[in-house]
């Protein structure tokens, strides 16, 4: 990044990929607005940092990283005890549920924020975001191995959650 | 066959090597139910996708994309006033991160802007940020600051001053600009030894055929101009004054 040209070639890749790490960061914060404090700090912190990305890597991993790393860094400073994070046993702030066809995806959302965070992250990476194994293993700086089998998991309770059958209420 | 689940999803993520693929495809063509835990995973993956897609389709907040341009959310979009965005940034979010921790957001939104605007990233001979985090006139810019007279118009310069004057906190403070093409503007303050930056905003683009200096300070971007305003005691310093501050080293009241 030692150029301003280059510099603003990255900002204006850093403001495509926005509504992903919006998308990413409601699967860290309970509310959208929370959420969106959250990428702002992760993109103000990206900016500083520009001299660490390097081109060959992918800016979206990166960014989800840094902003994995904030939303960690807001848990420990607020003593896990804080309502702004998702609780693990509660749905109810993902909106109404008032029209029919919005059903089956408040029950995914709903189904989402009853994962333990850690399967909750490898879902969200891999499974919505579309990152590789080994992107999303970098993101959350665990071994390939741990991603996979916090992915299994998460799958696996997501589908006894939504499966016809399974009782959500 | 026995698969493992986990190797049946990450086959059916597109993860599995060209061996175990070849193993999978022959499960799949002899065993239904190889067939059916895969097209579940597929299943679950599109589900995924499609539940959380309705964001994408949102407005981005502006202030997200003024964060992701080095841009805080100011009036002109070009232009930054520190006070102001230390004010956004503690007043955004009455309930949200922020306000949790002000001073911090604001320093690091702050340097951001800052070096987002002089497009400098790391170490810089013209801005540095202080161990609590402001911003601080790097080794160039505070050698202008502390030896530059304001008709010094010399070729070379990194940095041109242009009025100097004492604030109401007693403290000298100066206006100033960059070289280059993405020049910047500011107002800086001498605090202790070094010069504080209290305003940094972005110059127009100077015309191809001009200097790389903006000729005079009464072409400083409004937001400088209206810092000056604000903490102006009396009027500007002349050539005289400059050279009675300098030999004083520009020490303030506050400083003595």
């Amino acid at each position: 990044m030692s150029t301003n040209e280059s510099t603003e070639t990255v900002q204006e890749q850093i403001v495509a990929l926005l509504p992903r790490l919006r998308r990413f960061a409601r699967n860290l914060v309970r509310t959208p607005h929370d959420a969106d404090d959250m990428v702002q700090i992760a993109v103000e912190r990206a900016l500083l940092r520009l001299d660490q990305w390097h081109s060959d890597a992918r800016l979206d991993s990166w960014l989800f990283k840094i902003l994995r790393n904030a939303w960690i860094d807001e848990v420990r400073a607020r003593g896990r005890r804080a309502k702004l994070f998702m609780p693990e046993e509660a749905g109810e702030h993902v909106g109404e549920a008032s029209m029919e066809r919005e059903i089956d995806r408040l029950s995914v959302e709903a189904a989402m924020t009853r994962l333990p965070h850690d399967q909750r992250l490898a879902v969200s990476l891999v499974l919505v975001e579309g990152l590789a194994y080994k992107d999303a293993a970098d993101v959350l700086d665990v071994p390939i191995g741990t991603l996979t089998s916090r992915l299994a998991r998460g799958r696996e309770a997501l589908a006894a959650m939504l499966r016809p059958e399974g009782d959500l209420s | 066959m026995i698969v493992s689940d986990e190797t049946l999803m990450a086959y059916a993520d597109g993860e599995a090597d060209a061996a175990t693929r070849a193993i999978i495809e022959a499960a799949m063509r002899e065993d239904p139910e190889v067939r059916r835990r895969i097209a579940e995973h597929r299943a679950m993956r599109e589900t995924m996708q499609g539940a959380f897609s309705a964001v994408l389709d949102e407005p981005v907040p502006q202030r997200l994309i003024d964060a992701a341009r080095g841009r805080t959310a100011a009036p002109a979009g070009n232009v930054v006033d520190l006070a102001d965005a230390r004010r956004a940034a503690a007043s955004r979010s009455p309930v949200g991160i922020r306000s949790r921790r002000p001073a911090a957001m604001a320093a690091s939104l702050l340097v951001g802007v800052a070096l987002g605007y002089l497009g400098l990233h790391g170490a810089s001979p013209l801005v540095k940020t202080s161990p609590s985090g402001e911003l601080l006139a790097g080794a160039g810019l505070a050698a202008a600051l502390t030896n530059q007279l304001s008709e010094d118009r010399s070729p070379g310069l990194v940095a041109i001053t242009g009025l100097s004057f004492r604030a109401k906190t007693g403290d000298y403070c100066r206006t100033f600009s960059l070289a280059g093409t993405h020049s910047s503007s500011g107002l800086a303050c001498r605090e202790g030894d070094g010069w504080k930056i209290k305003v940094l905003a972005q110059s127009p683009p100077a015309p191809a055929s001009s200097s790389n200096f903006r000729p005079a300070a009464s072409d400083d971007p409004p937001a400088v101009r209206a810092a000056v305003e604000e903490s102006i005691d009396g009027e500007p310093l002349d050539r005289a004054g400059e050279i009675t501050a300098r030999q004083a080293g520009w020490a303030g009241k506050s400083n003595r």
